[in-house]
């Protein structure tokens, strides 16, 4: 086969990551986990871990398993093992929710689940990897932005190595020194690698390469985004390596974090001038509302950037550790997540129920499966209120808090209801929607063309 | 097989903005029967596959890193093909253009919107006759467009252009069998 045909469980991911999204947000909103709990209690850790596995981690994986193979010019490894991946991880993500809860005491019975929760979540993300870079491997040498999805495949399968150790230790009775102090003290390489390495850098290798193309602007390819690579890289190689060698040594891992963190802001200030580029260079000149609320998640990313900044000079960076993450989860990453999502579902929509009849019928444009003006408000209602409860959360107003969540929740729903509304072509004026010729796709998975 | 390759590489020349073609067919005229031409370049010169295919040169390329290219040209009348190389070439449903007519209609979509590109290419390929040709240059590879030209019997033919940033596509209308649905 040649060219790149629908990914068959996109869809799917992207309906449940939604749905994650929905239930960590209703979870805060009934004041669950962080801030009425610690950090580091099972509380929060359950809400950490449905938001950056059920919805980020889902969401991507859905994203990536559609474009990689459009960054490399190549079709997906398999378009049928995204499915038994996604079982694995769902059932791994519930395991490894019940397993905390009987960390927390709020579950009694045995035995501990978290190692199973390991295990499966493990598989789910390797059937993940190989595909991807099943895909990736013969393509080199690999166009820049695939470069950065493939440091990012790197940094999950750290993330999943340290979950796996954390797993075990906080259940079984190891007593390996070794990986006690990996558990005692790796939390920030496991934050680090999720986060940094895994969703952050592939959210900036498929931006640049989605922003040039929906923009109708360059791809870049010069010194300036090799380097925020190249920096990236770095920056992630001594935190997460070198974090991890001075654990091993007994160490404290302050240095490589310090260290990486320069690194890294690196990056990201070669990073936000690429983009800058990107939006300035662009021969588009009136942008679509996906571009446009991509802007705001960038802004959000600055904003990070500099709020980190500012309680590192304070000095209370770990006070307010849980401001900054969620700035950076919220506002960043489920920002552009569900700006870009507006897209993709459109664009994939179309191409599914139109494709196969272009030229030979009126059919209607991408853009005629969205009404951008009902999308507008509530993409403004959510990113105004990730603001809301970031500063709530640095003024320590929990109620505050839980009602600006409780916001984003229902821009959240606004929002996945008009991707539904576009997957079922409710949108679409009724002269051009040709029931007759063109099947509705399915809202929960697409049919690639036979060939 | 071919038992020994002459060596000529126009990177310098590529890099330096220049025009290869000349040197290339001056070497090509220096070979002997039965030697081949081993030939580095920066990108994959598809035009020249048609201009040393029509003098009797088959060839086999790989990618060698760097986006730099290595082309083995044989006398086909050997009739013996390099095998290790023969996977390394991707465009496998590339179809050969030499027996193709001009082009009866010729697109610039490169300032076009996605999927504005595919919408018009598909467009003006379901008003052409079986046979004829559409030639269209594009801002990038147009990797949702392929499956779509498959599963109506289209041929075609694309590739970069030197400058790396035009993909022209030459697409022959109904010139293969459908693919069944």
């Amino acid at each position: 086969m040649f060219g790149v045909t629908l990914s068959r469980w996109s869809m799917t991911y992207f309906a449940a990551a939604l749905c994650a999204l929905m239930f960590g947000e209703t979870l805060m909103v009934a004041g669950y986990g962080f801030p009425s709990n610690s950090v580091s209690d099972p509380q929060t850790l359950i809400l950490v871990h449905v938001i950056v596995i059920g919805w980020l981690s889902l969401l991507l994986c859905g994203a990536l398993f559609q474009f990689v193979p459009v960054l490399v010019a190549r079709p997906l490894y398999s378009n049928m093992l995204p499915l038994p991946a996604l079982i694995f991880l769902l059932a791994g993500l519930t395991a490894l929710l019940l397993g905390f809860l009987q960390i927390a005491g709020t579950i009694d019975m045995r035995p501990p689940l978290l190692p199973f929760a390991a295990l499966l979540l493990v598989a789910g993300f390797v059937i993940v990897l190989w595909n991807l870079a099943c895909t990736l491997w013969p393509a080199r040498p690999l166009p820049l932005p695939a470069r950065f999805v493939a440091i990012a495949l790197l940094s999950l399968a750290a993330t999943v190595f340290f979950g796996f150790i954390f797993s075990f230790v906080l259940t079984l009775p190891i007593e390996s020194e070794i990986l006690l102090r990996v558990t005692a003290a790796g939390l920030p390489l496991h934050a680090v690698a999720g986060i940094g390495g895994w969703l952050t850098f592939a959210a900036m290798g498929v931006s640049y390469r989605l922003l040039a193309m929906f923009m109708l602007a360059p791809e870049l390819d010069g010194t300036r985004p090799r380097a925020a690579l190249w920096l990236g890289t770095a920056a992630l190689g001594v935190i997460i390596l070198g974090g991890l060698a001075l654990l091993l040594y007994g160490q404290h891992i302050l240095p490589a974090l310090v260290f990486g963190g320069v690194l890294g802001l690196g990056a990201l200030a070669l990073y936000g001038a690429d983009i800058a580029h990107l939006y300035r260079a662009r021969k588009r000149r009136i942008i679509e509302l996906n571009s446009q609320m991509a802007v705001a998640a960038f802004v959000m990313l600055g904003l990070s950037v500099l709020l980190g900044i500012v309680l590192i000079a304070l000095g209370i960076l770990s006070e307010h550790v849980g401001a900054l993450v969620f700035l950076i989860v919220f506002g960043w990453l489920s920002g552009l997540g569900l700006a870009k999502l507006y897209k993709i579902v459109a664009f994939l929509t179309w191409l599914e129920s139109y494709g196969p009849v272009l030229g030979k019928s009126a059919t209607p444009r991408v853009q005629d499966l969205v009404i951008e003006k009902h999308a507008r408000k509530w993409f403004a209602l959510f990113f105004v209120a990730v603001l809301a409860a970031t500063i709530a959360l640095l003024v320590s107003q929990p109620l505050a808090f839980r009602a600006a969540v409780g916001a984003t929740l229902i821009a959240t729903i606004a929002i996945a209801a008009q991707l539904v509304r576009a997957r079922l072509l409710r949108d679409v004026p009724l002269q051009t929607r040709l029931p007759d010729i063109v099947r509705r796709p399915h809202l929960l998975f697409s049919v690639p063309a036979k060939r | 097989m071919t038992q020994n390759y002459i060596d000529l590489d126009v990177r310098p020349i590529l890099r330096n903005g220049g025009e290869p073609f000349a040197e290339i067919m001056k070497a090509v005229s220096s070979l002997a029967p039965d030697q081949g031409l081993r030939l580095y370049a920066t990108f994959k010169p598809v035009p020249l596959f048609q201009v040393l295919g029509k003098k009797g040169y088959s060839h086999a390329e790989k990618e060698i890193g760097g986006g730099d290219w290595e082309i083995l040209f044989q006398p086909a009348k050997t009739g013996q093909q390099p095998a290790q190389n023969a996977k390394a070439a991707p465009d496998t449903e590339n179809a050969d253009t030499t027996d193709w007519p001009e082009p009866a209609q010729h697109m610039d979509n490169r300032d076009l919107d996605p999927p504005e590109p595919m919408v018009r290419v598909l467009g003006a390929v379901e008003k052409m006759k079986p046979g004829e040709v559409l030639s269209a240059l594009l801002c990038r590879k147009p990797m949702f467009l392929f499956p779509e030209l498959q599963s109506r019997g289209h041929t075609w033919h694309g590739a970069f252009e030197p400058d790396g940033t035009t993909y022209k596509i030459l697409i022959r209308v109904g010139g293969a069998k459908p693919a069944t649905h």
